[in-house]
């Protein structure tokens, strides 16, 4: 929310909106009845496979829905969702899960997402309350505790999905010492590697947000999926354009004209400002302009409507 | 009654510190509060989605007008509006910290329910003596301990007579503010070290295992790696660098250069593809469970 009177920042409000039009075009498609086609994803083939590995082993599937602070937010509904497949593949197999929560909004609604999933499976009764649990809303504390569970439980497979931070190597390195079956998925990009390199499976970038589609095959969310594919080629298109556009507008005449005069030895005598890449046309479009010293004339509130002095001088 | 000073500019959202205004909005609030709280309790169960669904879509809602309204500029606390739309402009930005706090405050309620699971499960170890029940008592203990420390230190803090306590050293420091200082910086603060700490050694562990020369991807990343880890060792880079030739085009084989190149060109654009899908792929999500799209938990 910036000073959009005056700048160009609509135009991030245009792309956006734009995004959003094409992802609600593509579900209305999919609920259309139109067969939309989505590609295998290695990572999620390995949820079924893990899931009946832990049930031949007669070990619990762990799950951890990233570490999102304060409130749920879409990464850790995105997590859930897939938590919840990966739930109910473990209840027809009366296998026990176990899911450890970061911060106690995700505690609430991963139990009863989780309860839901059992219930609608008719296996209510087999539902254990204490399989989702809140652990701890500090960083370390909440990564001991679930390497103790991984410990203790020997969990044959661990699910890591959503925001992660310095503890993934710990949970991963910790679920790799008891053999667990892992798959996993940061969206916190500095973890992405370290994923790699301790677990089985993992879901890079997007894949995450692909999962919960490829899972379900739900309509909303395969239409979904596509609409973000079009995105993806929109913004591609966009940088192809700037690219070409930039380039142009550069190669206008300014840079040769600096060169020539630097050679020449007559930089004092350059009338045109240095041109780059930042006063160009598509940069100018896309970066707002730093606030601007604006005097607006607006009617004055009442006196009396004004808050009175704070008792220590401030206001 | 200085917990309830107004003292920010008048807005819609508040009233004068003291004023028989801001009594009657406090106790409309809290009506309306307890009147949500007992309908919600006794709503239909059939009916709760649908509550869901207005509550998210009218957030969601405010939050998106927040974004893409117009934002008022250089507006002063005695600014008046000048027209309908600019009023719209200031009620969104004025209103827009009270929404913050809401959610702030339901997620301050949710702590409760959290620390009733913490309970619930290390409570039920120790009544059944299962295994490791020890550990649970030692979690009940700490947690108590940090929380009675923590809020004695917290309020003898706010009493002007110990402003004291605020400044360096121990000065005038009780039995509370050293417990909790033993508590939090003594223990909490060296435990969550010590943990991050061990990082360190399951990076090692885990790169041993990831760069094994299994394959042709593995061993492109062997080397990379190895590029990259030598370009930083000053030693190294610098009797590398010993046999370029600065002013040849083997200039550009030096180790910082090639190490430089690869992750300017090779990967950067890669980490910028991939945020680029992350993004779209949390607008989507977003957009989906801001309109009720989402069935989050249903079957395939």
């Amino acid at each position: 929310m910036g000073q959009q009177y005056l700048d160009n920042g609509w135009i991030s409000i245009l792309i956006t909106l734009t995004m959003v039009a094409l992802v609600l075009f593509n579900i209305l498609r999919a609920h259309g009845g139109k067969d939309l086609f989505i590609r295998r994803i290695a990572g999620l083939n390995a949820i079924d496979e893990a899931v009946g590995r832990a049930t031949e082993m007669g070990r619990p599937v762990l799950m951890v829905p990233g570490l999102t602070d304060t409130t749920v937010n879409a990464k850790t509904m995105q997590a859930i969702n897939i938590f919840a497949y990966v739930s109910r593949v473990a209840a027809r197999f009366a296998n026990p899960i176990l899911v450890c929560c970061y911060n106690a909004s995700t505690y609430t609604v991963a139990q009863e997402i989780i309860r839901d999933v059992y219930q609608q499976e008719g296996l209510g009764d087999r539902f254990d309350v204490d399989s989702v649990r809140f652990i701890s809303d500090r960083q370390f504390a909440f990564a001991a505790g679930v390497a103790g569970l991984i410990l203790r439980e020997q969990a044959a497979a661990t699910f890591f999905m959503g925001e992660f931070y310095a503890e993934s190597l710990i949970l991963a390195e910790t679920a790799n010492s008891v053999g667990a079956i892992q798959v996993a998925s940061s969206t916190e990009l500095t973890q992405t590697p370290f994923f790699i390199a301790a677990c089985d499976y993992v879901l890079i970038g997007d894949e995450f947000y692909a999962a919960s589609a490829f899972l379900t095959r739900q309509p909303v969310l395969v239409g979904s999926l596509i609409g973000q594919d079009w995105c993806k080629l929109l913004i591609a298109c966009m940088i192809f354009c700037g690219v070409i556009f930039n380039s142009i507008q550069l190669s206008g005449g300014s840079h040769h004209t600096i060169t020539e005069a630097w050679n020449e030895g007559k930089m004092d005598k350059l009338k045109p400002k240095p041109f780059g890449a930042g006063d160009t046309t598509v940069s100018r479009w896309l970066n707002p302009d730093p606030a601007k010293d604006t005097k607006i004339d607006r009617p004055k509130l009442p006196k009396d409507e004004l808050p009175a002095k704070a008792p220590g001088g401030g206001n | 009654m200085e917990l309830l000073a107004q003292l920010a500019p008048k807005t819609f959202w508040n009233a004068p510190n003291g004023s028989s205004e801001l009594w009657v909005k406090i106790i409309i609030a809290f009506f309306i509060g307890i009147g949500f709280f007992i309908g919600m309790m006794n709503v239909p169960t059939q009916m709760r989605r649908p509550i869901v669904f207005t509550v998210t879509f009218v957030s969601g809602l405010f939050y998106f007008l927040f974004w893409i309204y117009p934002a008022p500029i250089n507006k002063a606390p005695e600014d008046a509006p000048r027209n309908t739309l600019e009023a719209f402009s200031f009620w969104i930005s004025d209103s827009q910290a009270v929404v913050a706090d809401l959610t702030n405050i339901i997620a301050s309620f949710l702590i409760g329910l959290g620390i009733y699971s913490l309970l619930r499960v290390h409570l039920g170890k120790i009544k059944k003596q299962q295994r490791d029940w020890q550990f649970s008592v030692v979690l009940i203990v700490s947690m108590l301990a940090m929380i009675l420390f923590g809020y004695v230190d917290f309020y003898m803090r706010l009493d002007p007579a110990n402003s004291k306590m605020a400044g360096s050293g121990y000065v005038g420091w009780t039995f509370w503010q050293f417990g909790r200082d033993l508590l939090f910086n003594g223990l909490l603060q060296n435990m969550d070290a010590g943990m991050f700490s061990i990082v360190a050694f399951y990076i090692l562990s885990a790169a041993y295992r990831a760069f094994r020369a299994r394959s042709i991807e593995a061993t492109i990343l062997l080397v990379t790696a190895l590029v990259v880890m030598l370009s930083l060792m000053g030693l190294v880079e610098f009797y590398w660098a010993q046999g370029v030739d600065s002013a040849h085009l083997s200039n550009n084989f030096k180790l910082d250069n090639v190490a430089r190149w690869l992750r300017g060109n090779v990967q950067t654009p890669a980490i910028r593809g991939i945020d680029f899908g992350v993004g779209i792929g949390l607008l989507a999500m977003g957009v989906r469970l801001w309109l009720n799209l989402e069935k989050t938990g249903s079957a395939s």
